[in-house]
């Protein structure tokens, strides 16, 4: 049975994922103005987290193989096949470890963004933008090439918190992904529209101006590049649980660092409504290219699935000169003038007494 | 201990990368763009060698001039269609360096498709390239770490001469110090670009076919290399040529020997670690001294050197 069409869940799927990382990723670049080259770091720390940690608990929880051992890949499907069919009887269980693992992936997220906040005190502008593309950069190759945590390049597979709902399994993990992405959504926009969020605009604009106002830089991007990155973090961790494997060369600067600084330039800068829209954007035709490269293939002399590079790479250069603030540009947030809050604080007390 | 032959190889993969720093160095220089393409522009230097060598036939090295001309002319349609138009808006340096990540995705995708098209076409296998077979030898050792050490010093050598002894070299030194005061004299700022992009790529296609050579290669050779061009470029401290070429000889060496020292002494499990050391490189410059190698004052050294030898 059909429901949804799958190319509409597999654009549903992109758009979420590509949503949280996005938003996290405009957070920081949109509106704290820091030039985030790194998004890969910190959505690889997701994706590892719930690569290596809920399968490994289980396996101790089970008395399986849990330690380096677990990462082998003659161990590791096995072993992933045994814990699936527990979790497939236990839906409580299934759902605390993903909850869990969640969080710790928000956590340890956090973690490195602190790390990398480190030189970033320090460091200005395009220098800043380097060192953090390197950091991602070196997580990457490290873990494609280190056995012990996530097999290398083989990859391990993810225990899979969905099978217990059985046929509906894709549905569900693609609603579930979905409805998180719209929270964070929801939650970003309520964070940018708070005094935070304004603060950072105006750090963005004037970091002496902020400064003389009294208000602690170091701090703010320390606290900013921190939300960024568990953000992103989950994003990963999201990301990986749904495919159902994770092996680090998926974690690549192209697709984790510049597709989302293509949607965001394209839906506009420091707009959350607009990286949505672009995000949602840049999905579709995405997906339009996969679907459609069949009919292509015969006439080219290569594979089109590189068309989809040609065409991100366009939509940041074209952007870039063209239309610098994006489709949905930036507006102002406008608060409610004091006299207005004034006069229901009035209006409040009259009704009280 | 380490074979001769990978000591070779180790100063012709430093060789190379020294080229590239000095690519992205020139550029930063003059334009103020950190050019990310250079990834690319790499890889194109290292195609243009294999395709040519493998449909031709011959030594790679007849093409080196070839991939020199080439990437420096993509490096000049770069600047033409893109950093260009950028500049004059005045745009911000992390928009500029955006948009070379926008235009090294397009460049990478076009080598995919060209290695696409070379397997259809002509029946070569272009994702995983060995051209070291093709290299002669010089008692026992390859050719390359004698020819790209050659290359490395002559290039440096006219550089340095077209900078300070010809007039165009003196209009680019001036742009560099002051844009506007240097066009107050009647130089032609976006002339001295458009030349800083063409000897910027030429290099990087240079230093692509030199590595050729040297390492084995598939579409994102330039790309896996990136962050170690960079740190050469950044530990040269990005103001001075002559410092590039340091910084990219000492991370190219470190990386490729440090690392076989460090797998010796404490086991082979270190190997994995090896992107790290650009990694230390780069944020210990930055965090500790900014002005890198280029920056150090050599001749204040040596007097204090010499007078602490001759107090002695």
């Amino acid at each position: 049975m059909e429901l949804i069409p799958p190319a509409i869940l597999y654009i549903l799927v992109d758009f979420s994922t590509y949503l949280i990382v996005t938003l996290s990723l405009n957070l920081e670049v949109g509106y704290a103005g820091l030039p985030q080259f790194g998004r890969v770091l910190a959505v690889l720390t997701g994706a590892l987290v719930a690569g290596a940690i809920p399968g490994r608990v289980l396996a101790l929880m089970y008395g399986l193989p849990y330690g380096s051992e677990y990462a082998f890949y003659e161990y590791n499907y096995k072993v992933v096949d045994t814990l699936n069919t527990i979790l497939e009887k236990n839906p409580l269980l299934a759902i605390t470890i993903f909850i869990s693992t969640l969080i710790l992936a928000m956590v340890l997220g956090a973690v490195i963004g602190y790390l990398t906040s480190k030189p970033a005190i320090r460091l200005r502008e395009a220098y800043l933008g380097i060192t953090l593309l390197a950091m991602g950069d070196v997580l990457m190759l490290v873990m494609y090439y280190y056995t012990p945590i996530i097999g290398g390049t083989t990859g391990v597979s993810v225990v899979d918190p969905f099978r217990w709902t059985g046929g509906a399994r894709f549905y569900v993990a693609t609603f579930t992904l979905l409805g998180i992405a719209l929270l964070v959504f929801l939650l970003i926009e309520r964070l940018t529209k708070s005094p935070y969020g304004r603060v950072l605009r105006a750090m963005r604009d004037s970091e002496l101006a902020i400064t003389v106002y009294g208000r602690d830089i170091v701090k703010l991007r320390t606290y900013t590049l921190m939300v960024g990155a568990a953000i992103a973090s989950l994003g990963g961790a999201l990301y990986t649980f749904y495919t159902g494997s994770c092996i680090a060369s998926t974690y690549t600067r192209v697709t984790w660092t510049f597709w989302p600084w293509a949607f965001m330039m394209l839906g506009g800068t420091g707009n959350n409504l607009g990286v949505m829209f672009g995000v949602l954007l840049f999905v579709i035709v995405k997906t339009l290219i996969v679907m459609y490269r069949g009919l292509l293939a015969p006439y080219i002399p290569f594979d089109p699935v590189w068309l989809e590079y040609t065409f991100v790479g366009m939509a940041i250069v074209l952007i870039a000169i063209f239309r610098p603030q994006g489709l949905i540009p930036e507006k102002p947030i406008f608060t409610i003038p004091r006299k207005r809050i004034e006069e229901l604080i009035k209006g409040l007390e009259s009704r009280i007494s | 201990m380490i074979p001769p032959i990978a000591v070779a190889k180790a100063i012709a993969y430093a060789d190379s990368l020294a080229l590239m720093a000095a690519g992205i160095t020139l550029i930063y220089m003059c334009t103020k763009t950190f050019n990310f393409a250079h990834a690319s522009f790499v890889t194109w230097g290292f195609y243009i060698a294999f395709t040519l060598t493998s449909l031709y036939g011959g030594s790679p090295y007849y093409y080196l001039p070839i991939a020199f001309f080439f990437v420096g002319l993509l490096g000049v349609v770069v600047y033409v269609l893109v950093i260009g138009p950028l500049m004059r808006r005045g745009a911000s340096p992390i928009t500029l360096m955006m948009s070379t990540l926008g235009v090294d995705l397009i460049l990478l995708s076009f080598i995919q498709m060209f290695a696409d098209y070379l397997t259809r076409v002509f029946k070569l296998y272009a994702r995983k390239i060995v051209l070291e077979v093709y290299d002669f030898d010089v008692f026992g050792l390859p050719g390359i770490t004698i020819v790209s050490l050659v290359v490395v010093v002559l290039l440096i050598s006219a550089l340095h001469i077209f900078l300070v002894k010809t007039k165009f070299g003196t209009a680019m030194r001036a742009t560099i110090e002051n844009p506007s005061l240097a066009s107050v004299l009647g130089i032609n700022p976006n002339v001295v670009y458009l030349a800083s992009w063409f000897l910027g790529g030429g290099l990087a296609g240079l230093a692509g076919a030199i590595a050729s050579l040297a390492i084995t290669g598939d579409p994102t050779v330039g790309s896996r290399i990136v962050v170690s061009m960079f740190a050469s470029s950044i530990v040269g401290g990005l103001y001075s040529i002559y410092g590039s070429v340091l910084g990219g000889l000492l991370i190219g060496l470190t990386e490729y020997l440090g690392i076989m020292v460090l797998a010796l002494q404490v086991g082979g499990w270190i190997a994995v670690y090896r992107p790290v050391i650009p990694l230390i490189a780069l944020a210990t410059t930055l965090l500790v001294y900014p002005k890198g190698l280029g920056g150090i004052n050599w001749s204040r050294i040596t007097t204090r050197f010499k007078s602490l030898v001759g107090g002695s």
